[in-house]
């Protein structure tokens, strides 16, 4: 089931438009944390420039009481301090406040980034973690077949948090942005209209410059990841294959081979680092411009007295600098955007994929199953266009056990995988009991058939909740029977936890031989009618091959069973053989039968007689 | 210019864009073995170490130096320039003064940016020439290294070692140390100026850089603990996705989603908590940060003007003006020198490693090329013999013992005995990834130790059941024995497997992709490279390592036939699975506990009662009976 060829997309709309309007719906689901998050941040916004203007105030009362004809201090709030103060009561009314608008301002900005974290990791992030997972787990194997782990993994930890961007590095920012652009700039110009608008001058050059910059460099950095993984790609190689490299004495090749790999990246790194050392001094330069015409232009003003110092100037100076970080923060949001449109198209393509396997609405229920299984001129193919199976039709009997043999590619996998629904056939009906497979409830019919896997997947657990896999709540003893019959009871008993061993990841403190045996008492435990085995044996070695073979024989007892299998120890066991080819089955009968007529089976069997097939040990011994 | 917004361009300037790069690519860190330090105290003789991968890149350092310096002058004149031109001609009322104080800052701001340009592009480009350096040295060195080291060392350790190793000393190349010397540099300069304007009110407000100090230190260890927590929490959600994609047709067979689902949602509550707990810690660090700024202000304004207004002391209000401007340059460095100490305590932890790996010696030197006892070039016969060999892996724990054996050139040795019973070992003593612990490896009769590894490696090929291919085209796979093979030499060593229908049977023939490990191929199409690699280096002595799996019967068939080209008329060792493989064989070897138990061909071998036989029925039993 690796077929990797690509077929259509799922159809629902992932244009721009349609993603952006989703990710608002999502912002709107949370609005009463954005709303909390942006009225925080508001009253964040307005303590700032009070602390400001306190400071632009106070300066120039000390001024004007210390340097004799210098203007008298406009008092900012319509507050004006009583008469009988000092100047230096004063000073300090205004240290005072700062400070206690300080102290709230940490306070506030304290609570500000529990709700955030409340709002985004603990609310979006978790629910759309939740979704897409759930909804993963039961995508059809196209899917899986389609995409690789890594980028799966992706859709669930980075591109989630890509989409989660859109509320807290989309939105709100937006939101907060204008609001404070707003504040600023009314602020700014209610102290000074001409002095306002020259010192906003480069604003825009700075924001097209970070816009470009980003745009032009973005591209870079990704090739860059490229060229880094290609590096470690040449590095995980040599170490995997270092029997090779030694072996056939490679090392120079190598050497040279991670030289060029790495000089790429350092190559493409130079481009990058011109570009960035030609784009930090440019927009430092235009900042510092700015400074120039507030300090020449405001200066002058404040010469001709239409300007205070403090409450002018220097509050002036202040406002200025964060309304440019406001504006550099713009080139933020539309990356932010980009990213978030990116991570939401691979978001929204799990959720809005296709189930495209499910249970009927009102599906039909057997009391028991007696495990006949019926092919009715079935074809099927991972890409429609390519079917790997054609016209396939046959009848198996219950308890009957039915061996599939054929070259790489003959289509036995595909066959096998139909019949627990992981794929539907594209023409054709298959039935269960008389009864199409697609009229059962899907998660019944599945726990009706146990599968054993070419090489089966453990998960890091005990050995007991592996085997227990599909009936977490079976009894210990239920285990160990199931364990029992798949002969894997002894080697269990001899780790010194015995069942309650723990697994490594994929089972790999395991023989291969240890692992299918865990498997095929993971398949016995549902104790289902119809046993299916994708030629367990592939990947063992064949000495402890029988091991297996022992454990396979007793798991068929009683069950409708269907193996993939290459040796004839087995195919001599089976009550039909079907031998398939390039999709079809090109004959079928017993191994007796199919070795009386002439066929590729008989050819195929005669190769591996002659290869293998002992010489009578009485004319040995 | 003064007041809240305070912005680091210094440690922004080199770290916001490369510092981008460290996340590129990230180890596995879940191999089950204890988590490397993530940092390690600074230390003298490691510092020495680093700084001497800068030497080949003196001139280039050495302008960095002069460039770092000029600008830890220039940053503290620029907030003085404007601190004087207000406090002097807008205060004065001199609008001449005005005109030339803006044009001298504007200068004074051109010349900045200017150094900046340099000083930015040339520690960028010193940190990537050490890191290509290291990276370079660190797989050079590899290539020297023993299999015993492979063996011991895991992948992703490394890995880490040319990633996030060297990038940890990359930041401290091109960050941490100019970063500080630019920091300390407007530290000590604004410090002096502040100083020289007031010394009292300079001494009341430094009384808050100590505090400050604290304050990032206390915090950003706190925050390094609760960021490996996220981390951890979130290994643990990766790896747990990693299971249930690569099982999905087993959780998809078993029904097992819901119990999957609600496992899953455990995991991403748990690293929530860590995500609000980190949310929490650094949001108490950052408004503490600016809060230490306002009291800062309120200080200035209230020691400040009690000294301007007293008339006792009558500070001039100019100075005052300048403590705002030159207050930014002072502090500002305090937070960016914290971030570098970090940075720093994580390259040596980096760096520290990166040295033990280049210091880690082979486990035993080669041959020098002039001591060998086959002269260069000469072609070998191809005699191996065994003499009393004795062999073990872990010192004290012996695989082979006493084992003796000669192959005579063109002759196959089939390896025989269950797993653990040292077939393998022979096969890695043959191919001289090991030496042996007693007796002698003899090649044409000369000791193996006396032969170059290159050289002998030149007579030897191998073929292993992994069947490893590296990424390329199949034409590159053929070609890892021999690079300069021409087109034809490829063809024709395929074509002597009789092969070539199956190669040019592929998508692409010799063009096909072959993707990591192997992946677009099937198994016996991959141990068919594998033959024909072996085949085109045409090795004297060559080894084989059968494939277990079983591979459909027909293909079967094609690889014996090619096998037994390839095995032709030379002398080789194979660990036989295939009984055609052991029967053709002109000596078998029987191994039991490190022993040769039985040797002989298959037909003597199994007409007597011995281990052989046993082998050989339960073998039949489990193939064909």
């Amino acid at each position: 089931m690796s077929h990797a060829d690509p077929i259509a997309e799922p159809s629902a709309d992932l244009s721009n438009a349609a993603l952006v309007r989703r990710m608002l719906a999502l912002a709107w689901k949370y609005r009463f944390g954005c709303l909390q998050i942006i009225a925080l941040q508001g009253v964040l916004l307005v303590l700032s420039v009070v602390g400001l203007t306190m400071l632009g105030t106070a300066i120039d009362v000390i001024r004007h009481a210390a340097v004799a004809g210098s203007p008298s201090p406009n008092f900012p709030f319509g507050w004006t301090p009583p008469s009988e103060w000092t100047p230096y009561r004063v000073a300090l009314v205004a240290a005072g406040t700062v400070l206690v608008v300080g102290l709230v301002r940490a306070l506030f900005s304290f609570w500000l980034a529990i709700v955030v974290a409340r709002v985004v990791q603990l609310g979006i992030v978790v629910a759309l973690r939740s979704l897409v997972y759930d909804k993963l787990q039961r995508l059809g194997f196209r899917f899986f077949d389609r995409h690789t782990t890594g980028s799966i993994i992706n859709r669930v930890t980075g591109d989630v948090q890509s989409v989660r961007l859109f509320v807290d590095g989309v939105v709100i920012p937006v939101i907060m942005v204008l609001l404070s652009l707003v504040l600023y700039f009314v602020y700014m110009l209610r102290l000074h209209v001409g002095l306002t608008l020259a010192c906003l001058a480069t604003m825009p050059v700075t924001w097209l410059l970070s816009v470009r910059f980003s745009r032009k460099v973005r591209p870079a950095y990704e090739r860059n990841r490229d060229l880094v993984d290609r590096m470690v790609l040449t590095l995980t190689e040599n170490v995997r294959g270092v029997h090779v490299v030694k072996g056939f004495g490679r090392e120079p090749e190598e050497i040279a081979k991670f030289d060029q790999a790495s000089g790429a990246v350092r190559t493409q790194q130079h481009w990058i680092f011109e570009q960035v050392s030609r784009y930090t001094p440019t927009v430092e330069m235009l900042s510092s411009l700015n400074q120039a015409v507030l300090l020449g232009y405001g200066g002058w003003l404040v010469i001709q007295g239409a300007l205070p110092l403090g409450g002018g100037l220097i509050v002036f100076s202040g406002l200025l600098q964060q309304f440019s970080s406001q504006v550099t923060r713009v080139a933020g949001i539309i990356n932010s955007v980009q990213q978030s449109l990116t991570g939401a198209r691979r978001v929204f393509e799990i959720v809005d994929a296709p189930v495209e396997i499910s249970s009927p609405a009102s599906p039909v229920r057997l009391p028991k199953i007696a495990g006949e299984l019926v092919f009715e001129n079935v074809s099927f193919g991972y890409d429609p266009t390519k079917p790997v199976l054609r016209n396939v039709s046959l009848t198996i009997k219950p308890g009957q056990c039915v061996a599939l043999v054929g070259a790489t590619g003959a289509g036995k996998t595909s066959l096998l995988s139909l019949i627990p629904r992981f794929y539907d056939p594209t023409a054709g009906r298959v039935l269960l009991d008389g009864v199409d497979l697609r009229q059962f409830e899907l998660d019944e019919l599945r726990r009706s058939i146990g599968v054993v896997f070419q090489e089966s997947f453990l998960f890091s657990d005990t050995i007991a909740a592996n085997i227990a896999f599909g009936r977490p709540d079976a009894t210990p003893e239920q285990v160990e029977a199931a364990a029992r019959i798949a002969s894997a009871d002894e080697f269990i008993c001899e780790y010194p936890q015995g069942y309650e061993t723990k697994l490594r990841e994929g089972g790999s403190n395991l023989s291969g031989g240890q692992r299918q045996r865990l498997a095929i008492a993971r398949a016995l435990l549902l104790s289902p009618p119809i046993l299916l085995m994708d030629d367990p044996t592939a990947a063992v070695d064949p000495r402890t091959e029988h091991e297996i073979l022992d454990a396979m024989q007793s798991a068929m007892q009683g069950r409708t069973t269907i193996v993939v299998a290459h040796r004839l120890s087995m195919l001599r066991r089976a009550d039909l053989v079907l031998v398939l080819d390039d999709g079809e089955i090109v004959d079928q009968g017993t191994h007796e039968e199919l070795m009386h007529r002439p066929g590729p089976y008989r050819k195929a069997a005669r190769i591996q007689v002659d290869f293998n097939e002992p010489e009578p040990l009485e004319r040995a011994s | 210019m003064a007041t809240s917004a305070r912005k680091s361009t210094e440690s922004q300037a080199a770290t916001g864009t490369a510092g981008k790069m460290v996340n590129a690519w990230r180890a596995p860190t879940h191999d089950g073995e204890p988590n490397e330090a993530a940092t390690k105290p600074l230390e003298w003789s490691l510092i020495a170490w680093i700084y001497q991968f800068t030497n080949p890149h003196a001139p280039k350092r050495n302008r960095l130096f002069a460039f770092v310096v000029l600008r830890s002058i220039q940053l503290p004149l620029m907030a003085w320039t404007l601190g004087r031109v207000i406090e002097g001609p807008v205060s004065h009322g001199s609008a001449t003064g005005l005109a030339w104080g803006v044009a001298g800052y504007l200068a004074l701001a051109a010349f900045t940016n200017g150094t900046l340009h340099f000083r930015q592009r040339l520690a960028l480009e010193l940190g990537e020439s050490v890191v290509q350096d290291l990276r370079n040295a660190i797989f050079a060195h590899l290539q020297e290294l023993r299999m015993s080291f492979f063996n011991r060392t895991k992948l992703g350790r490394i890995i880490s070692r040319t990633t996030s190793d060297v990038e940890a000393v990359r930041a401290g190349i091109q960050d941490v140390f100019f970063v500080s010397i630019v920091g300390s540099g407007q530290i000590i300069g604004a410090g002096l100026l502040m100083a020289l304007y007031d010394l009292p009110l300079f001494l009341v407000v430094s009384l808050l850089a100590p505090v400050l100090w604290c304050v990032n230190l206390v915090f950003r260890k706190r925050l390094s603990q609760v960021h490996r927590e996220v981390h951890e929490s979130f290994s643990r959600i990766t790896s747990s996705l990693a299971e249930s994609v690569n099982g999905i047709e087993v959780t998809q067979s078993f029904v097992r989603q819901d119990v999957n689902a609600e496992r899953f949602s455990d995991l991403i509550d748990d690293h929530s908590q860590y995500t609000l707990k980190a949310a929490r810690t650094s949001g108490s660090f950052l408004p503490l940060l600016e809060f230490n700024n306002q009291i800062f202000l309120a200080l200035l304004l209230a020691v400040g003007g009690y000294r301007v207004l007293s008339p006792d002391i009558q500070m001039p209000i100019g100075s005052l003006i300048q403590f705002f401007f030159l207050a930014n340059i002072l502090f500002q460095p305090i937070q960016a020198l914290g971030e570098q100490y970090n940075a720093a305590l994580t390259a040596m932890a980096g760096a520290e490693r990166i040295r033990e790996l280049l210091q880690t010696e082979p486990d035993w030197q080669d041959a020098p090329r002039e001591d060998s006892g086959i002269t260069q070039g000469n072609d070998i016969a191809g005699r191996v013999r065994f003499e009393n060999v004795g062999f073990e892996y872990d010192a004290g724990v012996p695989v082979l013992h006493e084992v003796s054996f000669a192959a005579e050139p063109g002759q196959t040795i089939a390896l025989v005995g269950h797993t653990g019973s040292g077939k393998t070992s022979i096969i890695n003593l043959v191919a001289k990834f090991y030496l042996p612990t007693a007796g002698r490896v003899l090649i044409d009769e000369a000791d193996m130790r006396a032969l170059p590894n290159r050289q002998l490696h030149k007579h030897l090929g191998i073929v292993l059941q992994q069947n490893f291919l590296f990424s390329g085209t199949v034409r590159d796979n053929i070609r890892v024995g021999r690079p300069d093979a021409d087109e034809v030499a490829v063809r024709d060593a395929v074509a002597k497997l009789d092969c070539l229908d199956l190669i040019e049977a592929l998508p692409r023939g010799f063009d096909t992709e072959v993707g990591e490990n192997g992946c677009n191929l099937s198994l016996g199409q991959r141990q068919l490279l594998c033959f024909a690699r072996a085949m085109l280096a045409d090795p004297r002595i060559l080894i084989l390592d059968e494939a277990t799996s079983s591979i459909d019967i027909l293909t079967e068939a094609r690889l014996q036939h090619a096998l037994a080209k390839l095995l032709a008329g030379r002398t080789a060792f194979v660990i036989a699975h295939r009984l055609s493989t052991i029967r053709h064989a002109d000596l078998v070897l029987v191994l039991a506990n490190g022993r040769i138990v039985q040797r002989g061909t298959h037909n003597q071998l199994v007409s007597q009662p011995g281990t052989y036989r046993e082998l050989y029925e339960q073998f039949i039993q489990a193939t064909a009976a």
